[in-house]
């Protein structure tokens, strides 16, 4: 009986999410195939066919990737490192590094247009100490959406990779070191193994949240579109409901087919994680 | 010959001292134990020597060969730890494989090599699980044959046994006895179960605080202790402060509060600066006071105080003008609380210790 009752917990937020959230993601996907009334594929061969379009499906895909790929790559020395050390510099460097999650996006864009533009700071910095001749275009280029969601995304990264980092028995390392392993070999067979539970969690997060971004691509990549500033467009710009519902529904197929991908990637490696 | 030395080492955690000036031999072949109670540097003396740790100073040698600076990796130790420290992601197989894969063995090296070591840990046919899936002994024997599948020259435990039950206890310790004997390899085994170490060792270190109070073989230690720390952790629970020592042809004499005691000479005790005394409960012997006095020598008058019914036996608590002392004795009607009795302290019985 009391089984029973406790499903009823999870009634309100159920209810929320249904009304709210899985009928309308199922009301636009409905009616991406239906066009004029009768139903069809043409919106997708439409689309699959748009050179503008898979070039700026490939951009944010590209994007996302690289993004996740540099967050896990700096993420993950300094996870180690706030993993190890004593209780109260651990609370201040996890508040230090999830600081940027608590800023608003517009503010940071803008800081990084102060930093990245044209008269910038850095472009001045590297001028004046003759390592270049002329400013270097990175605002308003894939490069600057990268900066920005590297910025904004690794303390998802750090966060989840600490969680397993400091439960990480210290005596597996040892073990794997007695046992003739060098530093690289504990890291590849022990750690990287172990720590795939929380990198796949983490990476996910910062794919999903770099594909889905729309303020830091829109400030930072000025022409440049990415998906979510494409349907943005089509939406109010243009007014092409039909269009944004079509852009909406590959988006969600892309982000759960990545998903999966990962998923699949982490068993691999790990199978027991 | 010995087949490795610790010279002088030192250790500290934080700027204190665990171990200062410390020094221990160890020869080929032989299975050492290191025993003491919690906190005495065990552990820390075990990961020096498998190289988890380094020295402040001091030296480590391995075959004459100075053996300090040679990192972890390259020592060919294989260390057996307390909680297993089994690789999770792994199955049995690759656990057991793990070192022989980093030496580069060919696949059927690997395959004939885990085999006949899980053979010798009696798991064949577990290659396929996960350490979650084994029983506490099995992940244990797991671990042993980790360690043992590269041919380590030594073999470190760090109290393998103490997370089993005693039943698996005392039969995994047999097992470990089994496998180092028909190996051959020259181990040393850290506990602080005074059984388990004198059960399985050709020779026992005592340590107490970070120094080594005594080295020998678990018979001597267990007849003839050296100093009043490892008597009493042995089980010697009384123990006089003697004020004079005469030594004679075949026996010592020596006083307390004017009464005299014997104890008989032998090789152990003919040191002059051994002026405690130790006995075991078991060894006392009370008797009723209206016996005929055989000897004034060796006895003290005394008071039962405490009575504990053991079972097989009865504790008394005696007090007597020197002190408080524990007797175990078997006996049909005992002593009742408050009698007066004589307290005998058989001469061959006694031993002096620092
Ligand atoms: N990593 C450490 N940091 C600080 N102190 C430690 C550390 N490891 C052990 N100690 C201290 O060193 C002493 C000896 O420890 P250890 O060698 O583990 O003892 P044993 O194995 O005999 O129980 C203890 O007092 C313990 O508190
Ligand atoms: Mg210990």
């Amino acid at each position: 009986m009391r089984n029973r009752t406790i499903y009823l917990l999870l009634l309100p937020g159920a209810l929320f999410l249904t009304i709210f959230m899985v009928i309308p993601i199922l009301l636009t996907i409905g009616s991406t195939f239906f066009n004029e009334g009768s139903f069809s594929f043409e919106g997708y061969l439409h689309y699959f066919q748009d050179k503008y379009f898979i070039g700026i499906l490939l951009t944010t895909l590209r994007v996302s990737l690289v993004t996740t790929f540099i967050c896990i790559l700096l993420g993950f020395p300094v996870a180690y490192y706030i993993s190890k050390v004593g209780t109260r510099t651990k609370v201040l460097l996890l508040l230090l590094s999830i600081f940027p999650l608590l800023t608003s996006s517009v503010v940071r864009s803008f800081s990084w247009m102060i930093i990245i533009g044209k008269n910038g700071v850095l472009n001045k910095l590297l001028l004046s100490i003759g390592l270049i001749e002329e400013p270097l275009n990175i605002l308003y280029t894939p490069t600057a959406i990268i900066i920005g969601l590297v910025h904004l995304f690794l303390p998802l990264i750090i966060i989840t990779l600490i969680g397993v980092l400091e439960n990480m028995d210290e005596d597996l390392l040892t073990a794997a070191e007695s046992l003739g392993a060098s530093r690289l070999g504990v890291f590849a067979k022990v750690v990287l193994p172990l720590s795939m539970p929380g990198l796949v969690i983490g990476s996910i997060l910062v794919f999903v949240g770099s594909f889905t971004a729309y303020t830091t691509p829109a400030l930072l990549g000025g022409k440049q579109r990415v998906i979510s500033t494409f349907l943005y467009q089509n939406a109010t710009t243009l007014n092409d409901w039909h269009t944004a519902a079509i852009v909406a529904t590959i988006m969600i197929v892309i982000t759960l087919l990545v998903t999966i991908i990962m998923n699949q990637i982490a068993y691999k490696i790990n199978p027991k994680g | 010959m010995a087949l490795f030395t610790l010279e002088n080492i030192s250790v500290a955690y934080n700027k204190q001292n665990i171990l200062q000036d410390f020094n221990l031999e160890i020869e080929e072949g032989k299975f050492v134990s290191l025993l003491g109670p919690s906190g005495c540097g065990k552990t820390t003396t075990l990961r020096l020597i498998a190289g988890f740790l380094e020295s402040n100073n001091g030296k480590f040698l391995y075959k004459g060969k100075d053996y300090t600076k040679v990192p972890v990796n390259k020592r060919n130790f294989g260390f057996v730890f307390q909680n297993y420290a089994l690789f999770p992601h792994l199955t049995i197989f690759d656990n057991v494989a793990f070192g022989l894969r980093l030496r580069k063995a060919s696949k059927s090296e690997i395959e004939k090599r885990v085999a006949s070591v899980l053979e010798i840990v009696n798991l064949r046919g577990f290659e396929k699980r996960y350490p979650k899936e084994l029983s506490g002994g099995q992940r244990q024997r797991v671990a042993i044959a980790r360690a043992l599948v590269i041919e380590p020259d030594l073999l470190l435990f760090d109290e393998p046994l103490s997370n089993l039950d005693a039943n698996l206890r005392e039969n995994m310790r047999i097992e470990i006895r089994r496998i180092q004997q028909e190996l051959g390899i020259t181990t040393v085994y850290v506990s602080h179960d005074q059984e388990e170490c004198f059960a399985i060792s050709d020779q026992v270190a005592i340590m107490n605080k970070g120094i080594i109070e005594q080295l020998s073989d678990p018979a001597t230690i267990y007849n003839y202790p050296k100093t009043k720390f490892v008597a009493d952790f042995i089980g010697f629970k009384n123990f006089i402060d003697f004020e004079d020592q005469t030594i004679h042809e075949n026996e010592i004499e020596l006083t307390k509060s004017g009464y005299t005691f014997i104890v008989q000479k032998n090789k152990e005790n003919s040191d002059t600066d051994k002026k405690v005394g130790a006995i075991r409960p078991d060894n006392l012997v009370i008797r009723p006071i209206q016996g005929p006095v055989t000897s004034t020598k060796n006895a003290l008058p005394g008071k039962v105080k405490i009575r504990t019914y053991l079972g097989r036996s009865y504790q008394y608590i005696v007090e007597t003008p020197i002190g408080d002392f524990t007797v175990n004795q078997e006996m049909l009607v005992p002593y009742q609380v408050g009698e007066e009795i004589i307290l005998e302290f058989p001469a061959n019985n006694m031993v002096l210790v620092k």
